[in-house]
């Protein structure tokens, strides 16, 4: 008997080995576990759906100000922005969500001189490479233990039709769909080995919820993401 | 970006901003608060920057500052006779529009007010923000098992109160 709080560790990805096995094979046999599992999925991502934006939304110049990022006389105190609860003017730069992206493109650039590095820039887009195009490229989710060095998160179909992949390695987090035989990486994120973020899980609620945007229809399940290896990735016209 | 040379530390809770933020937000239920506990908390942060150790994680010293300051907050209202929305209804001045705040509130805004703070902020941490169980715990200073069992409840009291709504 599998109860709520080991399937509830189980869909946070905090079981591991032989209790996460008991789990998936109570799941094979057990269509109501299913639905509980399913239940407690749409509950996070309702709540990434919800507060994912925010962290892509403009941060008020009152708290970029103290950071040293804005101009400080522009900062209302705090007792003063409670006083007046108007939008607070802020210059078109000022978009943090944009810097945070740069950065991550800046931290992952500057990895970028080893080849053994995970991703490299092609015709300006950022690409997989090594281990984890090879990853991206024939790894099946249903088939990764908790030592696999490159986990892939969910697979699926974007609106153009392309196969996209969310993945978490020691290096690197993030999203990338193939195009033209390669993986473009749209979007990355701190890896498991990073010592200020440590998000274990490809599923981080950001990448998670782009990934959310994106897809066309649900996400592929085994059987589909065989087939997609299979047939090379021409995955379009599958959600229709 | 800006005139100034950014020191590493501003640098960094620069970056880690829109996921503080993310997590003010979803303890504090409304934007302005937020936005105000976000700044309490970096204020805060920038006073006792010695007591932050380099090599260790600044997003967890300052998920649990802004935790803090936000406990700070609740007494400091309550103190005040401030009380929350919910209770707040027609009882004092200005009740009136809190009680239309309360109704515009978004279904997850709601349910998330209606449950317990220490349930809540497991829930931050760990579905919205991402973080391990352990990471979590440590956080809040708390065992794992307590950590796991408000989880659960948590997640039963949000989900009975979206599906209703």
């Amino acid at each position: 008997m599998i109860d709520e709080e080991k399937l509830m560790a189980f869909a946070d990805g905090e079981l591991h080995g032989a209790e996460r096995a008991a789990v998936e094979q109570a799941l094979e046999t057990d269509a109501a576990l299913r639905g509980r599992l399913e239940a407690q999925r749409r509950l996070r991502a309702t709540l990434s759906g919800h507060y994912g934006p925010v962290a892509g939304e403009e941060v008020p110049e009152r708290l970029l100000a103290l950071l040293g990022a804005a101009k400080p006389e522009n900062v209302p105190s705090l007792s003063a922005a409670r006083e007046r609860r108007k939008p607070i003017r802020r210059p078109a730069w000022r978009n943090l969500g944009a810097i945070a992206a740069t950065l991550a493109v800046g931290i992952v650039a500057g990895q970028l001189v080893p080849s053994s590095a995970p991703i490299g820039v092609e015709d300006g887009r950022l690409v997989a490479q090594g281990e984890l195009a090879a990853a991206l490229e024939t790894q099946l989710a249903s088939a990764q233990t908790p030592e696999t060095a490159t986990r892939i998160g969910i697979t699926f179909a974007d609106r153009q039709g392309r196969a996209c992949r969310t993945f978490d390695a020691a290096a690197a987090s993030g999203l990338a769909c193939r195009e033209d035989g390669t993986w473009s990486v749209l979007m990355t994120g701190p890896g498991r080995n990073a010592a200020a973020t440590e998000y274990r899980q490809a599923g981080s609620p950001l990448v998670l919820q782009a990934a959310q945007e994106m897809m066309a229809g649900e996400p592929l399940d085994a059987a589909g993401e065989r087939a997609a290896i299979d047939a090379g990735w021409k995955i379009s016209g599958s959600t229709d | 970006m800006g005139d100034c040379r950014l020191q590493a530390f501003e640098r960094e809770l620069l970056t880690l901003l829109p996921r503080l933020r993310r997590f003010a937000r979803s303890l504090a239920r409304d934007a302005a608060d937020a936005d105000d506990l976000c700044q309490a908390a970096l204020e805060r942060a920038l006073k006792a920057r010695e007591q932050w150790q380099p090599g260790t994680r600044l997003d967890a010293w300052m998920y649990r500052i802004i935790r803090n300051s936000w406990i700070d907050e609740i007494r400091a209202r309550t103190r005040r006779g401030q009380t929350f929305l919910a209770e707040e209804a027609g009882a004092c001045v200005g009740a009136e529009s809190d009680a239309d705040t309360w109704m515009e509130l978004h279904d997850v805004d709601r349910a998330m007010a209606e449950i317990p703070a220490e349930q809540r902020e497991v829930i931050a941490l760990v579905l919205v923000e991402g973080l391990a169980y352990r990471e979590a715990a440590e956080i809040l200073e708390i065992p794992i098992g307590t950590l796991t069992s408000r989880l659960t409840r948590g997640r039963q009291a949000l989900a009975r109160r979206l599906e209703a709504a």
